[in-house]
C-alpha cells in the first residue's frame, strides 16, 4: 500500500520570479528562508511521487471548456510555458499514470467527476514552488488542476472534501509508494481588479488561524463569508483546504507567512504533521 | 457575464508569435477576431474599465501586461473602475473599507 509521507503548501505569486531583482532585501530574504525550509521538509520526507494541487492559469483551459477539477493522467506534462520562467530547469516532467488514474478511480467512487488530461502544461503555479524549493530530482508528478480562477468555482467544502478522497486514494493504492502532497497558491492577493496589489493581512492571518485550530467546520465557514471579500488570487486557498482536507484536518504547521508587496500577495508556506494523533 | 471573442484574443496572444505580431500592428490581429465595434474600440482605445467589465481579471492584467502599459499606468486605471466609495458611511475607516485598503503596492514600489 501506498504511504501519505508529507502534505505542504507554498504560495506561487509569478513575480517571485519575474521581479525578483526588484524585490527588496528582506522580501527576498523571507521567501528564500520559506522555500528552503519548505524544500528541506520535502526532501526529509522522500517522497516517491508528488501530487501538485494548483490553478491553471489560462494555459490548458479556456472558457469554452473549463473544468472544475482536472487530474493529468499522462505520463510526461509540458513545462511551463511562461517566457518568463525559461530558466526553470525541467522542458517535461514526469507524470505517474497509474496512480493518477487510481485517484480517478476512487474520485468516481466517491462522487466526485473530475476531467481528465493526458497532456498538460504545467504552469507557475506548479513550477515555482516545484523550483524554488530545490527538490532535486523531481519525483514524478501527478498534477491536480483546480478551477480558483474563474467562477463558478468548486465550493470549499468539496475542495476540503476532495482532500479527504485524496488521502483515501493514497491509502489504497495498491504499490509501495510514498506520496507527498503539495498545494500552491493563495494566501490574499488580487489580480487585474479595483484592490489590485491589496493584501489582506488579517485575512490571512485569520485563515492561518483557522487551519491551526483544525476544526474543518469552522474553518469551511470562515472562507465561504470571508474568501469573497480577500481578492480574486485568495480563491486559490481552495487548494489549501484540499490539503487540509488530505490531512484529516490536523496538524498544519505554518512555516512562514509574509504581506509581500513586491510580488502583491501574501505569501503564506505550511506543512502538516500528518502523524498527530487524532484528539 | 464574459465576452467569448475578446477573450479568446487575450488567450490567444499568451502565444509569443502572436504578441510579437500584435505589438507589431495591432490592425492586422484584431481584424482576425469578430469582435463588436464597441468592444473593438475599447481595446484600440486602451479602455480599461471598459474591458474589465467583459474578461477574465487575470486576462486583463496579462493583456495589458503584454500590450506594454506600465503596470502604475494599469494599476491606476483599474483602481478607478471601483465603486464609488459611499460619502454617508459614518468614518473614514468603513469609508475605507468600502474601497479595500489599498495598502499593497503603489506605483512606486513595483
Amino acid at each position: 500500500m501506498a504511504e501519505l509521507a508529507g502534505v505542504y503548501a507554498a504560495s506561487h505569486g509569478p513575480m517571485i520570479v519575474r521581479s525578483w531583482e526588484k524585490l527588496a532585501p528582506a522580501e527576498k530574504e523571507s521567501l528564500t528562508s520559506a522555500f528552503s525550509e519548505l524544500g528541506k521538509r520535502m526532501r526529509a520526507a522522500r517522497p516517491d511521487v508528488l501530487i501538485v494541487i494548483s490553478p491553471d492559469h489560462w494555459v490548458n483551459f479556456f472558457i469554452d471548456n473549463l473544468p472544475a477539477i482536472c487530474v493529468g493522467v499522462g505520463e510526461v506534462h509540458e513545462g511551463p510555458p511562461e517566457p518568463w520562467l525559461k530558466a526553470f530547469p525541467h522542458r517535461s516532467l514526469a507524470g505517474h499514470p497509474l496512480l493518477a488514474e487510481h485517484i480517478v478511480r476512487t474520485a468516481i467512487e466517491h462522487d466526485f467527476e473530475p476531467s481528465v488530461s493526458y497532456r498538460l502544461a504545467l504552469d507557475h503555479g506548479f513550477c515555482i514552488p516545484l523550483w524554488k524549493t530545490g527538490v532535486d530530482p523531481l519525483p514524478p508528478i501527478v498534477p491536480v488542476v483546480f478551477n480558483d480562477l474563474e467562477p463558478p468555482y468548486p465550493s470549499v467544502r468539496r475542495c476540503f472534501d476532495w482532500g479527504t478522497m485524496l488521502a483515501g486514494a493514497v491509502a489504497s493504492y495498491p504499490g509501495n509508494l510514498r506520496v507527498a502532497i503539495l498545494a500552491t497558491g493563495g494566501l490574499s492577493h488580487s489580480i487585474g481588479e479595483p484592490t489590485m496589489g491589496r493584501i489582506d493581512e488579517a485575512f490571512d492571518r485569520d485563515c492561518i488561524r483557522h487551519f491551526e485550530r483544525g476544526d474543518p467546520r469552522a474553518l469551511i465557514d470562515f472562507l465561504n463569508e470571508r474568501l469573497p471579500g480577500a481578492g480574486n488570487g485568495a480563491s486559490e486557498i481552495r487548494n489549501w483546504v484540499a490539503a487540509h482536507g488530505a490531512a484529516r484536518g490536523r496538524g498544519f504547521e505554518l512555516i512562514r507567512y509574509d504581506p509581500i508587496p513586491g510580488v502583491y500577495v501574501g505569501c503564506g508556506f505550511a506543512s502538516w504533521n500528518i502523524n498527530q494523533r487524532q484528539g | 457575464m464574459r465576452d467569448y471573442w475578446l477573450s479568446k484574443l487575450f488567450f490567444d496572444l499568451q502565444s509569443p508569435p502572436l504578441a510579437e505580431e500584435y505589438r507589431a500592428g495591432r490592425k492586422r490581429v484584431l481584424d482576425r477576431y469578430p469582435l463588436k465595434p464597441e468592444v473593438r474600440a475599447a481595446v484600440e482605445s486602451d479602455d480599461v474599465a471598459h474591458l474589465s467589465t467583459l474578461v477574465n481579471p487575470y486576462l486583463l492584467r496579462f493583456y495589458f501586461l503584454m500590450a506594454g502599459m506600465p503596470e502604475e499606468d494599469f494599476l491606476r486605471r483599474i483602481r478607478a473602475t471601483a465603486a464609488p466609495v459611499d460619502s454617508s458611511l459614518p468614518n473614514s475607516a468603513l469609508r475605507q473599507a468600502a474601497i479595500g485598503s489599498l495598502s499593497g503596492p503603489g506605483p512606486e514600489n513595483t
